[in-house]
């Protein structure tokens, strides 16, 4: 082992040593005395040996350069097997010739650049697989393999063990569809920009030569040129105005693009028409200008808006159910193979690990465990499961392995069903009327009056000729381009920061709905709790508590879990945990540096003694189970567990409350426990509501939504497939931390940061982006006004027009540009990823 | 002077083939992915040290000590 490699130090004995892999802190309880090497969780262990196997260690040498914030390995330990299925490589694969394939797969994990190369070097050591690309922002790989070498099982085995574990990408489709749109409105932008700056010069020539004298060969020649110039402008870029123009006529909507089309069509008609004549204005210039300018700000409003779907893609393309264990065959040698759901049928027995997902409705034939349904219904409380009970897909298995038998899978379940609704109310939701396309109405109806009036007064002045020259000159300088890049540019820049501070806006429309709130629907469990059993009250020592989380280091049980993430105020750091005996429902037993400590229910630590018994008869007022911690026969303190509050949903309650924002609770679980922590929000009982089914909720939410208490949006937040629904009906839906695959189908915006405050940083950067929007949207009105009189009284020639049209449209960008609508406060740790990334 | 007759259509023409060759690396995806390419390029090109391993992860057994 090169020094060069061992980057990290060996830990000493005694101090607290980091992840060989990861870098983080080693439980105490993992330190392997005299090993090199230490690893936090075994997940690192297996990669670590595996990058080092397969002479990857550059790998950590670039971790070391990238800075970037830690994460301990995980390996799901699965055989894929699932992926070698032709239904399953449907979504995700398109062949290459003859004998390759390529697979989008997404992978969980990738938290650094050094990921990208780790990933990007597996051709090296598998053979069949001809290239991997992967792209860092959405942690979405491109695998190119030749079938009859390898196996898709085999490439997701192998990405796994090194830590990634990959998902097929579902929305490949989606994103292609997406991507092609991109990449033709680049082309177009590029074409555009490219004449614009060509024309002008042509352009430039043409006005010196307005003042300075010009042979009449030489300003034919240029005049010719530019319409040659101007051609594919109007005929290529500018084709997407025209056809929503005219679609949105034929569907009896004016659209922001009529007018923009309307001035297109006829100053190029009359520029044409006037190179042919010979003599009259050319507007080539600023029209190819303008189609420049509005496609630039389209095209940053799209690509924003697709970074922010292909992330969404990415969080969905985790299906939350994905894969069950087949087994096949009788008896303890029954073997196991992963299957796609779709392949199973009624009556075939699955295995469901501890920690799993169970994949199926059905029954369980054999096994003792509990099953977390918190994502189903919104209990935060699990359910004991035995032998002959029925069991659903979405629930969670946390203890002991199952055996269920199928009774339906997929779009039978119940979870299927609650899905189906998801989509039909999906499909349901009316579309906004866009404020610009408001706008557009009001101002073609002016336009058109105004250009009627300036043709009528100058035809009776002027003559014919002038008449129309003016109404031209009208068209062009009056286009409301800078309304057209107002509410595009603002949006993007919006969407931009938003996506840097982790929050995914999939659409853009739940921002303009967001300008006034009227009532915020938040889910408990998961979203204003934990979703999990923590420690959330303790009392005593802080030593003590020290000693009962590095004992029951040692057990996977529920309460186990919880005392793994409190947090001490103790410095202690424990040297050696021995002898530990678990005694199964009433707690653990064991030596932790000496001394003997005991955790679990009263009799099983100290029987006679009476300390914190108020305390623990308090904790199970406020709906926490007391668990005992006693130090050498004596009652050291008392630890209250139960889901516990988020760290920042009381702040954030009372914040939405400070803005006059109705806030209730929708929840599943029991309307005791849902009261309580509504009291202990501050909310009125009424508020508080418990019980609810995923089809209550969603008539909940139906019902706010149908018949309004006030002006202002209903907003419903929440993070399981029970909310799903409402999540669909609201105004604005907001899935958090993540969110699993329904919900993200289902939300407008998607929150990846950890915890409930983004809510209140969403409402405020909304509010600053309607701030934006008006005052772009006020300057290019008053411009617009301005220009048109100048127009109307023929002082609007070309020139002027090619000057005063850029002008406006560098006010708006400037405006759009340097205001802060998603602040990156608050978002620190996703900030501060992001800056690495930029750095 | 009557030089740009033969100027302006030869400038033109440079343009069109740039404008070409800039809708070409749009079309075949080159501007997809503007994040990964500056993370890419940092990564200095090494030879996997060591002997060419096992080339399915699955057909060997577990060799992770525990």
């Amino acid at each position: 082992m090169s020094p060069a490699v061992a980057h990290r130090q060996p830990a000493p004995a005694a101090a607290p040593a980091a992840c060989a892999h990861c870098g983080l802190a080693v439980p105490v309880s993992l330190v392997r005395q005299g090993d090199e090497h230490q690893f936090c969780c075994s997940g690192c262990r297996q990669v670590y040996t595996l990058v080092r196997e397969w002479g990857f260690d550059q790998y950590y040498r670039l971790v070391d350069q990238q800075a970037g914030t830690p994460e301990p390995a995980r390996v799901s330990g699965r055989s894929f097997d699932d992926f070698d299925d032709p239904l399953v490589q449907e979504a995700s694969t398109v062949p290459l010739g003859p004998d390759r394939r390529h697979t989008r797969l997404y992978l969980e994990g990738v938290h650094c650049a050094a990921c990208v190369w780790l990933v990007e070097k597996l051709p090296a050591v598998l053979a069949g697989v001809d290239e991997v690309r992967l792209n860092y922002g959405s942690a979405v790989a491109e695998v190119t393999w030749r079938p009859a070498h390898t196996r898709l099982s085999t490439i997701g085995r192998a990405l796994d063990r090194l830590g990634y574990t990959p998902h097929v990408h579902q929305a490949a489709r989606l994103q292609d569809a997406r991507r092609s749109e991109d990449r033709a409105g680049l082309a177009r932008l590029g074409v555009a920009a490219a004449c614009a700056m060509n024309l002008m010069f042509m352009s430039g020539a043409l006005y010196a030569g307005e003042y300075s004298g010009m042979a009449t060969n030489y300003e034919t020649f240029f005049r010719w040129f530019s319409l040659a110039v101007a051609v594919p402008v109007l005929t290529f870029s500018a084709k997407p105005f025209f056809q929503t123009a005219i679609a949105g006529l034929r569907a009896g909507i004016i659209h922001i693009d009529l007018p923009i089309a309307i001035a297109l069509a006829i100053a190029s008609i009359a520029s044409a028409w006037n190179v042919v004549a010979g003599h009259g204005p050319l507007w080539f210039d600023s029209l190819a200008m303008l189609t420049a300018a509005l496609l630039g700000a389209r095209q940053l409003q799209r690509s924003a808006q697709r970074a922010a779907l292909e992330r969404a893609d990415s969080l969905r393309g985790v299906a939350f159910l994905e894969f069950a264990r087949r087994l096949d065959g009788d008896g303890p040698d029954a073997g196991v193979i992963e299957v796609p759901l779709a392949a199973l049928a009624p009556g075939d027995r699955v295995e469901i690990r501890s920690g799993e997902l169970v994949p199926v409705d059905g029954v369980v034939l054999a096994g003792q465990s509990s099953l977390d349904n918190a994502v189903l219904t919104g209990e935060s409380v699990p359910l004991p499961v035995g032998e002959g009970d029925a069991v659903n897909a979405g629930a969670t298995n946390l203890g002991a392995r199952l055996v269920v038998r199928v009774d339906a899978a997929g779009v039978h379940t119940r979870v299927g069903a609650l899905l189906a609704i998801v989509q039909e109310a999906l499909s349901r939701r009316p579309a906004l009327l866009q404020t610009t396309d408001v706008l557009a109405r009001r101002f073609v109806k002016v336009l058109l009056v105004a250009a009627v009036a300036t043709l009528a007064i100058a035809w009776i002045q002027r003559g014919p000729e002038v008449a129309l020259t003016r109404v031209v000159a009208l068209l062009v300088v009056s286009c409301p381009c800078a309304l057209g890049l107002a509410v595009p540019l603002a949006m993007s820049v919006a969407l931009m920061r938003a996506a840097r501070a982790g929050i995914f806006v999939k659409n853009p429309d739940a921002l303009e709905r967001l300008r006034v709130v009227h009532t915020v629907l938040l889910d408990k469990t998961g979203t204003l709790t934990e979703g999990r059993a923590t420690v959330a009250r303790w009392l005593g020592d802080d030593t003590a508590l020290q000693f009962a989380r590095a004992l029951e280091a040692q057990s996977s049980h529920r309460v186990a879990r919880a005392f793994q993430s409190a947090s001490g105020r103790s410095l202690h750091v424990v040297r050696s945990v021995e002898g530990v005996v678990e005694a199964p429902g009433r707690g653990i037993i064991g030596r932790v540096d000496g001394h003997e400590v005991r955790v679990g229910t009263r009799e099983h630590v100290a029987a006679a003694d009476t300390a914190f018994a108020d305390d623990a008869a308090a904790m199970v007022t406020a709906g926490l189970s007391p668990v005992f911690v006693a130090v050498d026969g004596r009652t050291s303190g008392v630890a209250g567990i139960g889901d516990a509050l988020r760290a920042d949903s009381r702040a954030t309650v009372a914040a939405l409350v400070a803005r006059g924002i109705r806030v209730r609770i929708l929840s599943g679980d029991h309307p005791d426990v849902v009261t309580r922590t509504g009291a202990e929000l501050g909310l009125a009982a009424g508020d508080a509501l418990g019980g609810l089914t995923p089809e209550a909720k969603r008539d909940v939410v139906a019902d706010l939504v149908a018949h309004r208490e006030g002006p202002g949006a209903v907003v419903m937040v929440g993070d399981g497939v029970n909310d799903a629904a409402a999540l669909a009906l609201a105004d604005v839906g907001i899935a958090v931390h993540g969110g699993m695959g329904a919900t993200v189908v289902a939300a407008d915006i998607v929150l990846t940061r950890d915890g409930v405050r983004p809510l209140v940083d969403i409402l405020d950067g909304a509010r600053r982006l309607r701030g934006v929007m008006r005052r772009n949207i006020t300057f290019s009105l008053l411009y617009n006004v301005a220009a048109s009189s100048l127009a109307l009284a023929g002082l609007v020639g070309p020139l002027l027009a090619a000057v005063l049209m850029p002008v406006s449209s560098l006010t708006v960008v400037l405006s759009s540009a340097l205001t802060r609508t998603f602040a990156r406060s608050g978002a620190r740790a996703a900030a501060r990823a992001a800056v690495t990334v930029e750095a | 002077m009557e030089t740009i007759f033969v100027l302006l259509p030869l400038a033109l023409l440079i343009a069109a083939i740039s404008v070409g060759f800039f809708i070409w690396a749009a079309r075949t995806g080159q501007f997809d992915d503007l994040e990964t390419p500056a993370v890419r390029i940092l990564f200095d090109d090494e030879e996997p040290r060591g002997a060419r391993p096992a080339l399915d992860p699955a057909a060997s057994p577990r060799r992770v000590q525990r």
